[in-house]
């Protein structure tokens, strides 16, 4: 090659050019792009995922990128064809949605070496489980002398202005809606029941949260002393000294399969895979299943122990008795009517 | 020669160029992509018509958000503009040390985030909060009042967080008006009361109708602090539109109703813009 200045000039200019664009080189192979969860679920991934994902690939590059499943499905949406995630983790909702708007590959169920040991309402094949959310009842033992044991115990007369719980933007809001219908004669395709239980319990709400989070703050600010609440939300607040525990109530506990997607038209296809696989595998699971995660593992291999055998159940068999796994297909087809039921209804 | 000197009255149209640019590439198109996402008749896509405008201004729910988010603007509006006027006319009436101080009290929340000062309010109103601990220290009430997630709540937190909005744009004004002007007021026997309603409140129109305008844009689209003061069971527009768009991914509807807010909101804004062009007349008058 002649050297001549105008292509010592042209290196000199692209390499510059690179260096000061990054994305530039990543157009051919940019790192493996994971959406999680914020929160609790990103300092979990952080501390035991990732660095697993990291030892199974040789340290290959990979990012974590925390947000909301609806704005995954979002982001991905805009981008279909060169998406800027390769691996969702998904509410059972959002996860419908996602695979029914084609933003998901079926997950490779043939060459994974753990998805034949998963619960069978973790094997999904357009995306399996990597663990699930439970949903019981939450209260101040402090003000709450007598631990609940019913969702019926929301409405007792002594907890009147006391009680939290969510609207229906929320998968735990919307999931608990279903619950109530079921104890009323009702159904994921019937919630009238719901409707009709709710408003007899208006006069107790003090607050009805925007999201999730919102029921934390309460329980610090002790605006409520009971209300629907996420397990693994509470070991947050417990850490931080805030008086809080976690019953499940006799009619089970609401859970909440999340699941774990390959991206359509990912450029890491091989890496989101192994991502996942170590998201499965006993080693991850049994770690995430320790203080202060706490992360119910889907796994069979894993043996639960400790303040997980303690509080949620002793083994996977206890896991199929004690859980409710709802319809979210059903759910999905009315979520919409009943999110405005719920705005022209429930005012406090 | 006489034929190249350049027109200094005219400007070279070329140097806006660029900014030109960036609106249209930034403000304006997005505007058209929601505009044309708001004709269509399907979430999936599909066919373009009315339907999302005809389901949302035929539902008295809607239209009741719509009107409850634009109510919500003007008791802000009208809160902080009570509140505001004596600081910036303290402001106008104090030394100079004294001014700097209130400038930097008036500027400080500024610096915070609106998710703190928001978190502020929740422990403020909170029923462990300060209000309520201090009634109930006093003896005033036996059970917390119920301050957090009310209407009420909302509109003093919004009148807090968007408090510099309103005194900044009315020190400005107040600071143009000549001091002579009250001597005179008083040395031809009005007093002070009078003095202020005929001479000093009219000079300083153009200031309170900034600030109320900014004051009334910012409230009516706080998302954070309607969400985390109101709660779960109130619903303003920005909540309604994030609830269409993110929950339910209808994007339709949630483009049809932030048009729909759009234009009342420049509906109001030009009725502010009247307002002012009539008080300039009024203060030259």
């Amino acid at each position: 090659m002649l050297l001549t200045r105008r292509t010592l000039m042209q290196t000199a200019l692209t390499l510059g050019a690179m260096h000061a664009f990054p994305g530039l080189t990543w157009a051919q192979a940019r790192p493996l792009v994971f959406a999680t969860f914020t929160g609790s679920w990103e300092e979990a991934h952080k501390a035991v995922l990732v660095p697993a994902f990291r030892k199974a690939t040789g340290n290959a590059d990979m990012v974590l990128d925390p947000m909301l499943s609806v704005d995954q499905i979002a982001k991905v949406n805009a981008a279909k064809t060169n998406p800027p995630i390769d691996v969702m983790l998904h509410d059972p909702g959002p996860a419908l949605q996602a695979i029914a708007q084609d933003l998901v590959e079926p997950y490779p169920v043939e060459k994974s070496a753990y998805y034949k040991d998963l619960i069978p309402e973790a094997q999904v094949p357009m995306g399996p489980s990597p663990f699930f959310q439970v949903v019981g009842i939450t209260y101040n033992p402090e003000t709450v002398k007598t631990p609940p044991t019913s969702w019926a115990d929301l409405w007792k007369p002594e907890f009147k202005g006391r009680v939290g719980i969510t609207n229906l933007n929320s998968t735990l809001g919307t999931g608990f809606m279903v619950e109530l219908a079921k104890m009323h004669g009702g159904s994921e395709s019937n919630i009238d029941p719901a409707f009709k239980a709710l408003e007899a319990l208006r006069p107790s709400l003090a607050a009805v949260a925007a999201n999730p989070g919102q029921l934390a703050t309460l329980f610090q600010q002790g605006q409520i002393d009971i209300s629907p609440g996420n397990f693994n939300a509470i070991q947050i607040l417990k850490a931080r000294g805030v008086p809080v525990e976690f019953v499940i109530p006799k009619e089970g506990a609401i859970a909440f399969k999340t699941t774990i997607h390959i991206v359509k038209n990912s450029p890491n296809k091989e890496l989101a895979f192994k991502l996942i696989e170590a998201a499965l595998s006993p080693e991850v699971q049994a770690q995430l299943m320790e203080e202060p995660f706490l992360i119910v593992p889907t796994n069979t291999k894993v043996a639960i122990k400790g303040e997980l055998a303690k509080t949620l159940a002793k083994d996977h068999a206890e896991i199929a008795k004690k859980f409710v796994f709802q319809d979210w297909a059903k759910i999905n087809e009315q979520r919409s009517a009943w999110i405005e039921r719920f705005n022209r209804e429930i005012r406090v | 020669m006489a034929a190249t000197l350049r027109n200094v009255t005219t400007y070279d149209l070329k140097l806006a160029a660029p900014l030109a640019a960036g609106f249209v590439v930034f403000f304006v198109t997005p505007l058209v992509i929601l505009l044309a996402l708001s004709f269509q008749t399907d979430p999936q896509g599909g066919r373009f018509g009315l339907t999302q405008y005809v389901n949302f201004l035929g539902d008295s729910f809607s239209l009741g958000v719509l009107g409850s988010t634009l109510w919500l603007g003007v008791k802000v509006t009208a809160l902080t503009l009570l509140l505001g006027y004596p600081v910036a006319w303290l402001h106008q009436r104090s030394p100079g040390w004294a001014k700097g101080l209130i400038m930097l009290l008036v500027l400080l929340p500024l610096l915070t985030s609106v998710v703190v000062r928001t978190f502020a309010w929740v422990v403020i109103l909170g029923r462990q909060g300060i209000v309520n601990a201090s009634l109930l220290g006093l003896g005033l009430i036996d059970t917390p009042l119920k301050l957090l997630y009310t209407e009420s709540g909302v509109v003093m937190a919004l009148a807090q967080v968007q408090m510099p909005l309103m005194v900044l744009p009315l020190i400005t004004a107040l600071s143009r008006i000549d001091p002579n002007l009250a001597d005179a007021s008083s040395v031809l026997g009005a007093g002070h009361w009078r003095t202020f309603r005929k001479v000093i409140l009219p000079l300083s129109l153009p200031g309170i109708i900034a600030g109320c305008l900014l004051t009334y844009a910012a409230a009516i689209t706080a998302f954070i602090t309607q969400s985390l003061i109101g709660g779960g069971q109130m619903l303003f527009m920005p909540m309604y539109i994030y609830q269409q768009a993110s929950t339910l991914q209808n994007w339709p509807f949630a483009a049809a109703i932030s048009v729909i807010f759009l234009v009342a909101v420049l509906v109001v804004v030009s009725v502010f813009n009247v307002l002012g062009r009539l008080s300039r007349g009024y203060t030259n008058a």
